[in-house]
């Protein structure tokens, strides 16, 4: 046992949670995030509008990828460009608001676009 | 027992929330006026108070007293009400409805373009639009200063005084004129009534819907 267990050991309140095994890391451990989306608390069916990105516009500033309360932009390194996440983004436009360039982001009615949005029975 | 007429309103959470109840109060009020019986329910269960998250409500009228007074949802509606149209887009609008229903939307757009968004279509018998948002707009809550909303419009002052008049006229449950009595803007009603624009449909037979619905619906 390290000296960082010990020292937690004697901190009030250890050990009160019940962690299942497999799940108990040391004390200050780094995990590794997240990796993919989830698929039980879909959101686009929120969207009244989405956003439409211009590639030509776009300086690859970042803002959008920022702003987004969602993280429905994502970056990819490979092909330099923004990728729009579809399945949560709920239409809010912070990413427009938050655009630096004229145009490169535009909201559009989400109606003129087929499919996109997860149909669910209910409302959730 | 006479026939209860269940009426499910779409809105979008926030936005157009008091719209929605609007459309239900002013139905409901109407229902009384004209000696029926009513009830309106807004909805408890998935009202979330978040923008933009879709919430129902309902209105169910009958000539003789509605007997089932704790269980507020429509399970099976006859006529489906949407407030926006994008609603359409996301939700399964039609669920629990049977062949021969009705769908009123508000939209600028064509009713052949709003029967391609619906999968179950063929449980329809009258499908209309009304553009609501072009005859009033939304004229919903001021939320400057406070942390709730200040709505000071009045009963049917947005585009629920079109959206009812539409549904008055499509269905023919209620008479315009115990309509201009509670609603505020009478005259967003009356061209609510004469815009909207209707399209009958031929319903599949009971056992073929039953079939779609099956082989189309899945989360």
């Amino acid at each position: 046992m390290s000296k960082e267990d010990k020292m937690a050991k004697r901190l009030p309140g250890y050990g009160t949670i019940d962690i299942p095994e497999d799940r108990v890391v040391p004390f200050g451990a780094v995990t590794p995030a997240p990796v993919g989306t989830q698929k039980l608390f879909q959101t686009s069916n929120w969207r009244v509008v989405r956003p439409v990105k211009d590639d030509e516009k776009c300086t690859r500033c970042l803002q959008c990828y920022l702003a987004c309360p969602d993280a429905c932009w994502t970056y990819k390194e490979e092909t330099d460009s923004l990728e729009w996440v579809g399945d949560f983004c709920k239409g809010c436009q912070v990413c427009i608001q938050a655009c630096s360039v004229d145009g490169a982001l535009v909201a559009a009615p989400e109606l003129d676009f087929e499919g996109g949005v997860v149909r669910l029975e209910k409302p959730f | 027992m006479a026939k209860v007429h269940e009426i499910t309103v779409w809105a979008r959470g926030v936005l157009q929330d008091k719209e929605g109840r609007d459309v239900i109060n002013i139905f409901a009020k109407a229902a009384q006026m004209e000696g029926k019986y009513a009830q309106a329910f807004d909805n408890y269960e998935d009202l979330p108070d978040r923008v933009l998250v879709t919430v129902r409500k309902y209105v169910r009228l009958s000539d003789e007293e509605i007997t089932h007074k704790y269980v507020y949802t429509n399970d099976k509606p006859e006529v489906v009400v949407i407030c926006e149209a994008t609603i359409v887009k996301g939700i399964d609008v039609l669920r629990g409805m049977e062949p021969g229903g009705t769908l009123i939307i508000n939209t600028n757009r064509s009713i052949d373009f709003m029967l391609k968004l619906l999968p179950n279509a063929n449980l329809l018998a009258t499908i209309a639009t009304v553009d609501a948002d072009a005859i009033t707009g939304v004229r919903t809550v001021d939320f400057s200063g406070s942390e709730g909303g200040v709505d000071a419009t009045g009963i049917g002052k947005g585009i629920a005084a079109p959206i009812v008049g539409a549904i008055a006229k499509v269905t023919g449950l209620i008479k315009k004129e115990s309509l201009a009595k509670v609603v505020s803007d009478v005259s967003g009603m009356e061209r609510g009534f004469n815009e909207v624009k209707i399209k009958h449909l031929k319903p599949a037979a009971a056992e073929l819907v039953g079939a779609a619905a099956g082989s189309k619906h899945s989360k």
